[in-house]
């Protein structure tokens, strides 16, 4: 028995044992594995760490890199033409500025200054400095005299980021670019109505114009103001297809890099904010509202036409008093007879006659790229007013709006808005004229130009097919109308497959003895004087000339416009 | 087991990152140079650019011409403009038409 139980003790004892031996075991595994758990978990933080560390420095690389484009006050994207040429170029500067509260030692820091600045007037930096308000000490410093200022570590000297707007084309765009005031910000022309877009774009705006053509137009229109002494002067040569303004030159014009503030009347863009009577120009409206219609065709005869007619009390007369009284539709436009268009414009009737006016987009205000844009006078119809405004008279548009309209009327009929700023997704417009009126009315426009009946043969250069109209007017008065002149010509070419539309005004030219014209027929017979001041006498010369200049480069660089 | 290989793969992707991510660090500081020069080229080609549109405008270049050239440089007649053009291996020279005659 006593063995027996020994045994069992025995037992007992060997599974107390191995139990607990077995428990030891498990615990000191579970320990190690916990501790290199705890180990790896440690790295996996530093790492964790050192991730978001890095993370954070790109972010901070990135903020630094985009600083200086996305500043809405030192940024503003620059203007290039259509050839990428330079038309205004923003270029960053440094202005620096004294702090007189920060100023330790006074003597030392004007030495300072005298010797990097030897020429300021340190009487008034003295007098600054004891006033104690910031102000400027030197504004556009170079880079030089940058690195010495900071050499100098004076506190108080603050140097102030600015941006310098340089215009190099000088004159020649200043009224479509416009300025901005000291604060950058647009106050005319497309630096007005851009002015968000200049300071968001990161690239470069592109403009439709071409500065060498630019070029060419106003010096000819310079010439051309001093010869027949001028007021003014505007042109605007237009893309006929697509309203793309390659030109537009409205004179006086002001060096945008001055800055200076601008309030004489004289300096209006002539081109899209003066509303002037254009006269004539109007009747090739008259005579196209009723192609348009159908009423008439090219040779429907108009017999027996007075030489004056009577309106309200007041004589409406024909400018040429050899004009015959039977003329056809056609002969009535070439020979710019101011009855027949009167007779035409009555067939047509008000309501039409308004109607396709309004179509063409000369009664109404435009939307353009720039806001200086006329407001056309309102024009109070009556069956009076229909008569005179068949024939230019009473009724008022812009040289814009001319251009636009002559460009609907020769392309097909297609709309089109005169346009600046190159957009290279094209937005076909509708078509809102009949397609023969462009067939009938371009055969008429090129006889005006290549025919001795005509009123532009000064403007017949050989190869180009230039067709047009003029147009007298003389200028509005309070109660009247006085002697002085707005002589226009707007014309298209070539004929045979019209491209550009070229609108030329002249405000008040006079007659020159001493020009001399050379007449285009081929006779080179030399006409020395001016003997009227007449459109046929100065605008037509003078868009002559112009294609002259021109007109080898529209007709090679601008090929691909076919 | 499959405990242990999840927990194991997870600290390799995190190790893996840590080090591609630490690597990579080398390339940003060297795109960051680059981009820096080649803005400053960009400046200094905007400013050539701008001397050049400066100097070769039709302004500048008809002063040369006076300068220069007296009457060597004269415009040219669109009649006189000819065209050239390859058809079957042959240069054949056709007037410039500006104008449907």
């Amino acid at each position: 028995m006593n063995k027996k139980d020994l045994r069992i003790i025995l037992e007992n004892e060997e599974n107390d044992f191995l139990y607990q031996k077995s428990k030891s075991n498990l615990n000191i595994t579970f320990n190690r594995i916990a501790f290199i758990f705890f180990i790896i978990f440690i790295i996996c933080i530093i790492y964790s760490i050192h991730l978001i560390h890095l993370g954070s420095r790109k972010e901070k690389t990135e903020n630094l890199s985009n600083f200086k484009q996305t500043s809405s006050i030192l940024y503003r994207a620059d203007i290039v033409d259509r050839n990428q040429k330079y038309l205004v170029k923003t270029i960053n500067s440094i202005d620096i500025g004294i702090s007189p509260t920060k100023i330790i030692d006074e003597k030392k820091l004007l030495l300072n200054l005298r010797y990097i600045f030897p020429n300021k007037n340190y009487y008034e930096v003295k007098k600054r400095i004891r006033k104690g308000k910031f102000f400027y000490f030197e504004k556009k410093i170079s880079e030089e005299n940058y690195d010495k200022l900071m050499q100098l570590g004076d506190k108080s000297i603050e140097p102030i980021d600015n941006l310098i707007r340089i215009y190099p084309q000088k004159n020649l765009f200043s009224h479509i670019i416009g300025q901005i005031d000291n604060d950058n910000n647009g106050i005319s022309g497309l630096e007005k109505s851009l002015d968000e877009d200049l300071k968001n774009v990161q690239k470069p705006i592109t403009l439709t114009v071409d500065k060498d053509i630019q070029y060419l137009i106003r010096e000819e229109l310079i010439r051309f103001n001093e010869i027949f002494s001028t007021k003014g002067s505007a042109a605007i040569l237009m893309n006929v297809s697509n309203g793309e303004i390659l030109s537009l030159v409205s004179l006086p014009d002001f060096d945008p890099n001055k800055r200076e503030k601008i309030s004489d009347i004289s300096f209006i863009n002539r081109a899209t904010k003066g509303v002037y009577e254009f006269g004539s120009v109007f009747k090739t409206f008259t005579l196209a509202a009723a192609f348009d219609q159908k009423i008439i065709e090219p040779q429907t005869e108009f017999a027996d036409l007075p030489k004056s007619l009577n309106c309200a009390g007041f004589p409406i007369r024909e400018y040429d008093d050899n004009i015959p009284s039977n003329l056809t539709a056609e002969q009535i436009l070439i020979r710019s007879g101011n009855i027949g268009s009167v007779r035409i414009g009555q067939k047509l009737g008000e309501e039409k006659f308004k109607s396709f006016l309004s179509k063409i987009g000369i009664s109404e205000k435009i939307n353009f790229d720039i806001e200086e844009v006329g407001n056309p006078i309102k024009f109070n119809w009556g069956k009076c007013p229909l008569a005179t405004a068949s024939f230019g008279h009473g009724i008022t548009t812009t040289l814009l709006q001319l251009a636009k309209a002559y460009s609907i009327i020769v392309n097909g009929g297609y709309d089109i808005n005169p346009k600046l700023i190159k957009n290279y997704k094209e937005n076909k417009k509708g078509k809102i004229l009949d397609e023969e009126v462009s067939k009938k009315i371009l055969p008429i426009l090129r006889k005006i130009v290549s025919t001795k009946e005509g009123t532009a043969s000064l403007a017949n250069v050989n190869g180009y097919e230039i067709g047009g109209k003029t147009g007298t007017a003389q200028k509005s008065m309070i109660g009247g109308y006085s002697n002085k002149k707005i002589n226009s010509f707007i014309s298209v070419f070539p004929t045979s497959k019209p491209q550009f539309v070229l609108a030329v005004m002249l405000d008040e030219p006079k007659t020159n003895k001493d020009y001399i014209y050379h007449y285009r027929d081929g006779s080179n017979i030399k006409y020395k004087g001016t003997p009227f001041n007449t459109a046929g006498w100065t605008t037509v010369e003078t868009v002559g000339q112009i294609v002259d200049k021109i007109g080898p480069i529209l007709a090679t660089k601008y090929k691909e416009i076919n | 087991m499959k405990k242990f290989s999840v927990i194991f793969l997870i600290l390799f992707l995190i190790l893996f990152t840590a080090f591609i991510k630490n690597s990579t660090k080398r390339t940003d500081d060297q795109i960051f140079v680059i981009k820096e020069n080649l803005r400053s080229l960009n400046k200094d080609f905007e400013n050539f650019k701008l001397e050049n549109d400066y100097l070769s405008s039709a302004e500048k270049l008809l002063e040369f011409q006076y300068l220069y050239f007296d009457d060597e440089l004269v415009k040219n007649d669109i009649r006189n403009i000819n065209t050239i053009n390859i058809r079957n291996n042959k240069l054949e020279i056709e007037r410039f038409r500006f104008i449907n005659e």
